[in-house]
């Protein structure tokens, strides 16, 4: 037997060894193959085989309205050539990035006012008001938003009756935000709020003994310790932003369309789904890249050092 | 006496901060449930006065009769099967270490993080080239697949609080592993398997794009809501708005009422 067989029978065997664990009575293999093999064959047909297929696609034909298989790079040089392609791109990077920036400014100070300020019983509360809307019925609260925020609006007669208006308040980069805010808000809000609630109070004591002012405690003791959280909370707001198709349909009537509009309208309009798919996969591309970036912002520069070393 | 000012003035701007926020998160819950009793046909101020006619209206409407039925039958199959599969994928998670353990957890966690528009497209592109396009039970298939990562991070939640020493004990006493999974693990994860239930079936009542993208002629209650936004200004939106609305938050409320998630620490043992 060579030396290089064993180490693959070894790996073998070690690779197995998880089937075997729990080594007590029975079969001690069944029970984790019978738990694992209807997750990962469900996630398998309705997650990532349908993800696998879109990449595939990509490289497919539409021959007299009928996908054909094939290898044919058109639809990328298509879609990433387009003009309208790249205006939707910068215009849904542009949107979802200040997306982000705004929800990370108004989330911070607000979940530190619950994280501290709060008794423990009101806390309580206002995580719990902050999960309901994070389940339920986001178009239906962009719909209202669309009532209150319209020419004959509540904002515009509340705004009228203190002499101001009456703005054009829907349809534009304004009524965009406050349609993505409602659903980025509630969450990055709620991963600061749990971030800030795990803080050592002793340290914020300790800082505030050493005479610290309470803008200095924030930026060197509260910011460091939830940066993985900010980092969090803030690809989790980019994230929302950038592949919502609500709120830029209802509250901007999807001029100019953003990059979710842009697929939606493409595969509307006949079969055109290689290039359909093209977008989308562009888009989990720039996702992940925002992911990662994530990551890496959440690390810091202290630990990266170390890394380096 | 002038920090102490300054402290007051300080504590009232970060209440004032917070009051505002949280009026911005509740605004658009509270029109809907209110317009919804209004008599007037489009939504303005001043009010129109209380009326339950398009509560009635929707009553009457058979589309929508048809759309809530299917939104039910949906989400019951959605919170069944996601927490069982959630289950299994959260005490695999927990109780085995085996290779390939970071992917499997990849495959459970991450569709929530996938735009749904694009997931939507995939699963239409795909599940319709192998025959399963335009059924309810294609609807609620890739709804359990976005609702299991819910399910298993409720479920791995509560496993956190299991002593590792309990089903080696089970073990011990001649237990099967199969028989300590059902008479130790089970119960002791009842309140996240409740809560996961109550969550996936809010996942899946509120979920309007994959349902619209692979549903066909079968409309849940938010792609019939989605579809009558689209048209013209209907009245009948408020109505079916409030009863989706206070549908979800109660199964929201139900879900938070198991679930031991906290911010900050607590004495474990209340």
């Amino acid at each position: 037997m060579t030396a290089a067989s064993v180490t693959t029978r070894a790996s073998a065997i070690r690779r197995w060894s998880w089937l075997s664990r729990p080594r007590m009575a029975g079969s001690p293999a069944v029970l984790p193959a019978m738990l694992s093999l209807p997750v990962v064959l469900w996630q398998a047909v309705f997650f990532a085989a349908p993800l696998v297929f879109l990449v595939v696609v990509t490289f497919w034909q539409v021959r007299s309205f009928r996908l054909e298989p094939a290898f044919v790079l058109d639809n990328w040089s298509r879609i990433l050539f387009s003009a309208t392609f790249q205006r939707a791109l910068l215009h849904t990077f542009a949107v979802a990035s200040t997306t982000t920036v705004l929800a990370v400014a108004l989330a911070f100070p607000a979940a530190y006012t619950i994280a501290f300020r709060l008794t423990p019983r009101m806390r309580d509360l206002a995580v719990a008001f902050l999960i309901v809307p994070i389940f339920s019925s986001y178009m239906l609260r962009i719909y209202a938003w669309q009532i209150v925020l319209s020419p004959e609006g509540m904002a515009n007669a509340v705004l009228g009756s203190i002499g101001i208006g009456p703005l054009p308040l829907l349809g534009g980069a304004f009524s965009l935000q406050v349609g993505l805010l409602t659903l980025s808000l509630p969450i990055a809000v709620l991963i600061l709020v749990f971030a800030m609630a795990g803080i050592d109070r002793t340290l914020v004591e300790a800082a505030e003994n050493l005479g610290c002012r309470r803008g200095r405690v924030i930026l060197h003791v509260v910011v460091p310790s939830v940066r993985p959280a900010i980092a969090l909370a803030a690809t989790t707001s980019f994230l929302l932003a950038f592949g919502d198709y609500i709120s830029p349909l209802f509250m901007t009537g999807s001029k100019p369309p953003t990059l979710s509009i842009l697929i939606v309208d493409t595969v509307k309009s006949g079969s055109q789904w290689p290039r359909a798919s093209v977008i989308g996969v562009a888009m989990l591309v720039m996702l992940a890249l925002a992911l990662g970036l994530g990551q890496w912002l959440a690390r810091g520069r202290t630990a990266r050092r170390e890394d380096a070393r | 006496m002038n920090a102490r000012l300054a402290t007051r003035v300080s504590r009232l701007a970060q209440f004032g901060f917070l009051g505002l926020l949280f009026l911005f998160i509740a605004t658009p819950m509270l029109v809907i449930v209110v317009f919804s009793f209004d008599a007037n046909r489009f939504p303005t101020i001043p009010w129109g006065g209380f009326s339950l006619e398009w509560h009635r209206a929707i009553l009457a409407d058979p589309m929508i009769r048809d759309a809530f039925v299917n939104s039910v039958l949906v989400g019951c199959g959605t919170a069944v099967l996601s927490t069982l599969l959630g289950f299994a994928a959260a005490y695999l998670d927990f109780r085995y270490r085996f290779r390939l353990k970071l992917p499997f957890v990849l495959l459970v966690a991450v569709p929530p993080a996938v735009p749904a528009t694009i997931l939507g497209m995939a699963m239409l592109a795909f599940l319709s080239r192998i025959g399963l396009f335009g059924r309810l039970e294609t609807i609620m298939a890739c709804h359990v697949a976005i609702a299991t990562s819910f399910s298993m991070a409720l479920i791995r939640l509560r496993l956190n609080d299991l002593s590792r020493d309990l089903e080696p004990a089970a073990w011990n006493l001649g237990a099967s592993p199969t028989a300590a999974l059902v008479h130790v693990v089970l119960p002791f994860c009842k309140p996240a398997l409740i809560a996961s239930f109550f969550l996936s079936a809010a996942v899946s009542f509120d979920e309007f794009l994959i349902a619209w993208f692979v549903g066909g002629v079968h409309e849940t209650l938010p792609v019939r809501i989605l579809n009558l936004l689209q048209g013209q200004v209907n009245p009948k939106i408020n109505a079916i708005g409030a009863v989706v609305l206070v549908v979800s938050v109660a199964l929201v409320l139900i879900a938070q009422r198991f679930t031991g998630v906290r911010a900050g620490r607590r004495n474990p043992n209340p």
